[in-house]
């Protein structure tokens, strides 16, 4: 990831963690978020396109399951659609 | 041996208010003739949110009532319907028969509005006793004069189906002879935002069983009034129905969704219909829980055609949600009278907002059944159901009839003891440790003290961080009390005996600092706002839904909320249950949160004393707390079969009110004479034969004065008082259980054998140190604001 994508890519994990209450050690930017990973839900999904719609004005519903693999994902897809 | 307690529970008096209509008759007219009472919502902000319907009630007489100003919408809805109610059944309360009527109402978000009123208009002190669910039964039995079981279930949206069924079982338990049911909730921008940020609310009005794209919130009340037969033909009351049977339980799945099994709904319905003793082809009429989510309305037609298809084709179907909406914790309440109207007039209301092709569509999801698309129908109606499912993974079911019925309530004569304990406190966490603290004789260290939770406790019981992240503080509390005292008990919950096994959560302010926090979260970024993460914590059966998904425990499972008793009339109604068969074990709890939400507004009430004190210090506040006790209760023959160690016998329990202005206790000192004679007279002991009282004084003047004059008459200053919140703080639920499980490991000798007590009278306090080996009989004593009170008699096992 370049700079800007780390910064957005760090903005998301704060996010990830304060908001779902991930504790931070145990998430990186390639840690999966849902099923066996971090075991993220459809509820925290919601939760995740409200503050990335917030933060960064890109709206998420509908989007494909693959760009919410892991920050490294969301990251790109908020990189490509702000 | 089982006893048959078949006592025929008869409905009198109906009351409602809606947003198509203030009054029962009005209300059951415009749901027949598929009035909508839906429109766009006036008392949210719904700027730029995708949906902005609602089904408010309009009616400019809310605020003919005692100290308008006192009280939250929540109550002056509640207040409107049982007063109807009331006025219906002709029931008059007075000093004969007061402490043998109680109220029980549900309510899901209790006096939401007041927590925005204070967030957004100055802080005012007198907004804080209306935020939470516990004022709203208060409210009610002052009202109408009722002086015996005052409470409240918070069930989200089951809460007052289940207040009808509790209510019944009491009744049949032979401890009250009528009561004042129901539920209420008021339109409000924290469940609306909630509800908006899980995309739950639909951009149309409602479509249950139709479009099922989502639910439209309403507000409203719906009272009944039931009592025994005998009661009510005894003062010539018209009856409309017999209330048959019921049947809770919880899903152990989801906090917001429903199994798509349908299992948890499933059971509940069957229980309804087999403690009725009735059978499914029975049924011609379900007031479906139909909120309009696809994950309901699927689930619902699974366990509906799942239980009648084969002998019940002619089922008729109908929701009236479609019509008022949602009302949360109300819409058990305000169904209930839905479908004993259409009961007793032998006339359905239909679930309105079909086209053409949407009847067409219906057909191959409907089969044979009548889901009464858009029009009423006559029809001969003699058992009628009504279900309720929540967040929290809660179901109940229950059942209205024409005629008597084959109730197969029963009653077990078995010991009921006390099996495994959980503490969770300011001392630390775990039985040994609260041991270890109060031999050693450890006071609070603050005026404001906290339990704490975390790594430790997680890994001790297994919880992985994809569960305990989800939950906060006071849902982590209960789980992890309630899951060490299963541990302690030795109870094992299998696929076998998932449904023999319950709980009954008691709190006094619930996840009010969730709530409070949500709503400031709102009221400062606007309604869209709303954290869809935090939103199912704001319903106080949340951590009850959490401790049995957790622990896979899918028998009944209700929170009752009413002040700091409840942890106390938890155990109450856990015995009960064990009692009357509904479950073989069961835990029951107190839990309560201190943050610094609730320190600020306690400290805003005046109640935080200045610095750590001990039990009649004298002034006004008390050390402010928090934490968890669960108790594990066990039949005989359950605990004998896996050898469980018999901390104590509970033989013995009362819960009275003697009101005044909710906030109060002064005044009330006949409510707590009531519950220790009542108590002591279902133990089958008389007052003398009390060794020692396990007291609720926490150095407020108004509470320990209370006590003193009550100790003084019936002890005369010679029995010990012992007294938790010495060592523990104020933990308001938490410790009323907290006094239960001290007397319990008193009397099991797990505790140091030399302790702390006082010998009280009004004139004078001595604190000395005292010998509990003797005691046999001890007596445990609980209050609530508002003048609410239970008592619990344990005895020493031989």
């Amino acid at each position: 990831m370049n700079e800007k994508e780390l910064e957005i890519a760090e903005n998301i994990k704060g996010m990830l963690s304060k908001n779902l209450r991930i504790p931070e050690e145990e998430l990186d930017y390639e840690v999966p978020l849902f099923g066996d990973g971090i075991g993220l839900d459809s509820v925290d999904s919601l939760e995740i396109i409200a503050c990335i719609d917030s933060a960064y004005g890109v709206a998420m519903t509908g989007v494909a399951k693959e760009h919410f693999y892991n920050i490294e994902s969301l990251t790109k897809y908020v990189v490509a659609n702000m | 041996m089982d006893k048959i307690t078949n006592t025929r529970c008869v409905v009198t008096g109906l009351g409602m208010i809606s947003a198509i209509g203030n009054n029962v008759d009005e209300c059951f007219a415009n749901a027949l003739a598929g009035k909508t009472g839906i429109d766009k919502v006036a008392s949210v902000d719904t700027t730029d949110c995708y949906a902005n319907l609602g089904a408010e009630v309009h009616c400019d007489t809310l605020d003919e009532i005692d100290e308008a100003k006192d009280v939250d919408r929540v109550s002056k809805l509640c207040l409107k319907a049982s007063k109807e109610a009331l006025d219906d059944a002709g029931l008059v309360i007075d000093e004969s028969n007061a402490g043998r009527v109680g109220v029980v109402m549900g309510s899901c978000v209790g006096g939401v509005v007041s927590v925005e009123n204070y967030v957004t208009k100055g802080e005012h002190a007198e907004d804080i006793n209306k935020m939470t669910i516990a004022s709203i039964a208060n409210h009610v039995a002052n009202m109408a004069g009722a002086k015996g079981v005052v409470t409240n279930v918070g069930n989200a949206c089951a809460a007052s189906t289940i207040s009808i069924a509790y209510a019944c079982e009491l009744i049949r338990a032979g401890v009250a002879d009528a009561f004042i049911v129901g539920g209420a909730d008021a339109f409000a921008s924290v469940p609306f935002s909630g509800f908006l940020a899980l995309h739950a609310l639909s951009e149309q009005a409602c479509s249950p069983f139709n479009h099922s794209n989502g639910i439209t919130l309403g507000e409203g009340s719906g009272a009944i009034i039931v009592e025994s037969y005998e009661h009510a033909k005894k003062r010539n009351a018209k009856i409309y129905c017999d209330v048959l049977s019921a049947g809770i339980s919880s899903d152990a799945h989801h906090i917001t969704a429903p199994r798509p099994d349908g299992l948890g709904q499933m059971y509940a319905i069957r229980e309804a219909i087999e403690k009725s003793g009735i059978e499914p082809k029975d049924v011609a009429y379900v007031n479906a829980h139909g909120t309009g989510t696809a994950k309901n309305d699927e689930a619902e037609f699974l366990s509906l055609h799942t239980i009648f298809d084969e002998t019940n084709p002619d089922l008729s179907v109908s929701s009236t949600k479609a019509m008022v909406g949602h009302c949360l914790g109300a819409a058990g309440a305000i169904e209930a009278v839905f479908a004993i109207k259409a009961l007793t007039e032998n006339k359905i209301p239909p679930t309105i907002g079909y086209s053409e092709e949407d009847i067409e569509a219906l057909g191959e999801k409907a089969g044979t059944f009548d889901f009464m698309p858009n029009t009423m129908k006559e029809k001969d109606l003699h058992y009628v159901m009504s279900n309720s499912f929540a967040f929290g993974g809660s179901n109940a079911s229950i059942i209205f009839s024409k005629e008597p019925g084959n109730v197969k309530e029963t009653e077990n004569d078995e010991k009921v003891y006390i099996t495994g304990l959980g503490i969770v406190s300011p001392l630390g966490n775990g039985v040994a440790n609260y041991i270890d603290k109060v031999n050693a004789q450890t006071k609070p260290e603050a005026a404001s003290v906290h339990a704490n939770v975390g790594k430790e406790d997680y890994d001790k019981y297994g919880l992985k961080m994809a569960f305990y992240r989800k939950l906060d503080k006071f849902s982590l509390m209960q789980v992890i009390s309630g899951l060490e005292a299963l541990q302690e008990a030795g109870i094992e919950v299998t696929e076998e005996n998932a449904e023999e096994l319950g709980m009954i959560v008691g709190t006094g302010d619930g996840p009010l600092t969730t709530v409070y926090e949500f709503q400031e979260h709102i009221s400062e970024n606007g309604t869209t706002a709303g954290s869809a993460f935090n939103f199912p914590n704001t319903v106080y059966n949340a951590a009850g839904g959490y401790l049995s998904i957790k622990t896979g425990m899918r028998g009944y499972n209700v929170t009752v909320t009413n002040g700091a008793q409840s942890g106390m009339s938890s155990l109450c109604y856990a015995y009960n249950e064990i009692k009357q068969n509904r479950g073989k074990a069961m835990l029951a709890t107190g839990t309560d949160e201190n943050s610094e939400v609730m320190e600020k507004l306690y400290a805003k009430l005046g109640k935080v004393a200045g610095d750590v004190k001990q039990a009649y210090a004298g002034g006004d506040g008390f050390v402010l707390a928090d934490g968890s006790t669960s108790i594990a209760l066990e039949n005989e023959t359950y605990a004998a079969s896996h050898n469980a160690k018999k901390y104590a016998e509970v033989c013995g329990y009362a819960m009275t009110h003697e009101g005044v202005a909710y906030g109060d206790v002064a005044g009330t000192e006949k409510g707590l004479m009531n519950a220790i004679v009542d108590a002591a007279a279902m133990a089958g002991i008389t007052l003398d034969q009390i060794d020692a009282v396990y007291g609720f004084a926490n150095g407020a003047d108004e509470v320990d004065t209370l006590e003193r004059h009550v100790y003084e008459e019936i002890f005369a200053g010679k029995v010990p008082v012992h007294q938790v919140r010495d060592y523990t703080g104020e933990g308001r639920a938490a410790s009323s259980a907290l006094s239960v499980a001290h007397a319990a490991l008193t009397l099991s000798g797990d505790l140091a054998t030399r302790q702390n007590a006082y010998y009280v009278t009004t004139e004078e306090v001595t604190k000395e140190v005292v010998d509990t080996s003797a005691y046999k009989y001890v007596l445990a004593t609980s209050c609530a604001i508002g003048g609410s009170y239970a008592a619990v008699i344990l005895k020493k096992v031989a």
